[in-house]
């Protein structure tokens, strides 16, 4: 039986569509890996899906208008970042109440699109849930390019950010521009959700953004280690679910989320081993 | 010997929350003094360090840093600081202390360059320095009180800065950890001539270690600290009239600063 999914996936590789969806994959677990230990560390986590929801709005009206619904997620998840951080910022509400805001603006609004137009229930679907196997070449592009465009910044910057993560006025202090790096750091989480709708839908993107970095951090290691527990977490997640997905025709986002769980589930168990020795 | 002045204030006014905070604040502090911050909660000593930072607008007067206006400063390398109640942090962040005091070699030239090896030879000289080489692969979360301050004072000197800053240090370190602690500061001050202004509810501590006293409650006092001085002519100027400070010399346990 081990030998006929082995057969089964060295067919797959040798398909385009197989390898756009692994490269497509691999490019979105690097970029939401690091994105979310982040949010993590800065107890925002549940602001991936916030801006997710809110995404689905802009991914209506790219349906609606003809657009690469990509490009108008991307659109619409820049505004709701901005506009979270503004509310924050001004005091007319707190970071989980501004997210709720956003997320009932953007998912109503797409509800209303989709209910006017009627004809895309089909397409919408594979928003909602990701469709990484269906991914062409543009989706691609676009998934490279906002993914290459995070991993920069993160390889430049991690230390920055680390700093300002840990404790924000003494970075301030040490002469970092808090401002400057939150703001991009916030324009990036936008395009980290709006490359990974592709890969796994609006509704589970969350997963995929906490679970792997969280699943880390239980193992207690240093930042480099933590990182890099993270990442790996994040791609063996998708490439499992990927492989899953294809050989035995299930959804592709439902295995990927399904077995983050899992391995949080282990390291979860694993830390409450160790604390006991 | 003429001593280099390090930081003047010359009657300024700090505000913060569009309230005037510390009014018509002058005072002169000389390369290798060793301040100690004094006065009532709420009397503005944060205030006053934030402002030496430039991170609150002033009004009137004027601070220089090493003779530099600090509109106009920028090496702020020279300075570090620890915050008030650094040790509070959360203890799940996954950071070893080497990695953390490396944190501490960012600089606002130097944002978006990877540190370098003489950073971590910087990094490893202040954990000897600071006697925890030994846990530099720890977690920072399973330290001690002692351990995570001598840790974030580590952080702070690994910039090599000429004038140290600590807002309030002591708080969760046990008596013997106290007394090393204090210790530690008066080797860095002697030793490396390094200014050092730290903020204290120890009055015993001031008195004993320290060679300045700047009292803070929205005016700003500054007297030495010389066995021929009351302490409390000044400390009542802040405290009130009815505050009355009983030191005696025999209290300093690693003793006098002038002996």
């Amino acid at each position: 039986m081990i030998e006929t999914i082995f057969n089964d996936i060295a067919m797959l590789l040798s398909y385009q569509f197989f390898q756009h969806a692994l490269i497509g994959g691999v490019i979105s677990a690097l970029a939401t890996s690091w994105i979310g230990l982040f949010l993590i560390l800065r107890h925002e986590s549940m602001i991936s899906d916030g801006i997710a929801h809110t995404a689905f709005g802009g991914i209506a009206l790219g349906l609606l208008l003809g657009i690469n619904p990509l490009f108008t997620a991307l659109a619409i998840s820049i505004i709701a970042v901005l506009g979270i951080s503004y509310m924050r910022k001004k005091g007319i509400a707190k970071s989980d109440a501004a997210i709720a805001v956003m997320l009932a603006l953007g998912f109503s609004t797409g509800l209303i699109i989709i209910s006017i137009s009627g004809g895309f229930n089909v397409e919408i679907f594979s928003y909602l849930f990701g469709s990484i196997l269906t991914i062409d070449q543009t989706d691609l592009l676009i998934v490279s390019l906002l993914g290459l465009a995070s991993i920069c910044f993160f390889g430049f910057f991690y230390k920055e950010l680390l700093s300002i993560t840990f404790d924000e006025e003494s970075a301030k202090i040490t002469g970092i521009p808090v401002n400057y790096f939150s703001f991009t750091f916030n324009i990036l989480v936008a395009f980290t959700i709006a490359l990974s709708i592709k890969v796994i839908g609006v509704i589970l993107v969350v997963a995929l953004m906490v679970l792997p970095g969280l699943s880390a951090l239980q193992l207690k290691r240093s930042f480099r280690g933590t990182m890099v527990i993270t990442v790996c977490f994040s791609i063996l997640s998708i490439i499992i679910g990927i492989l899953l997905s294809a050989v035995y025709n299930v959804a592709t986002s439902g295995v990927i989320v399904f077995t983050a769980a899992g391995i949080f589930l282990l390291a979860a168990l694993y830390r409450k081993a160790r604390d006991h020795l | 010997m003429q001593k280099n002045t390090v930081l003047e204030f010359n009657h300024v006014d700090i505000i913060r929350a569009n309230d005037v905070v510390i009014h018509d604040a002058s005072f002169t502090i000389n390369q290798g003094d060793y301040v100690g911050i004094v006065g009532p909660n709420g009397g503005g000593k944060t205030t006053l360090l934030l402002a030496i930072f430039g991170s609150l607008p002033i009004k009137n007067g004027s601070i220089r840093l090493f003779s530099q206006k600090i509109q106009t400063f920028t090496d702020w390398h020279r300075i570090a600081y620890v915050p008030q109640g650094a040790i509070y942090f959360d203890t799940n962040f996954p950071l070893t202390v080497t990695e953390l005091v490396g944190l501490g070699r960012i600089t606002r030239g130097k944002i978006g360059r990877p540190l370098k090896k003489t950073d971590w030879t910087a990094v490893n000289e202040c954990l000897d320095l600071m006697g925890i080489s030994d846990i530099g692969k720890k977690r920072i979360g399973s330290l001690s009180g002692g351990q995570k301050q001598r840790m974030f004072i580590a952080k702070a000197l690994v910039r090599n800065p000429e004038i140290l800053i600590l807002d309030e240090p002591v708080a969760g370190i046990d008596a013997t950890g106290l007394e090393n602690f204090y210790k530690l500061l008066s080797d860095l001050n002697l030793k490396k001539n390094l200014t050092i202004l730290i903020v204290s509810h120890d009055l015993s501590s001031v008195f004993c270690r320290m060679t300045k006293l700047l009292c803070v409650n929205r005016k700003v006092y500054m007297s030495n600290i010389t066995r021929e001085i009351d302490p409390n002519i000044v400390l009542k100027k802040v405290y009130g009239e009815h505050f009355h400070f009983v030191f005696h010399d025999h209290e300093c346990k690693g003793g006098f600063h002038h002996d």
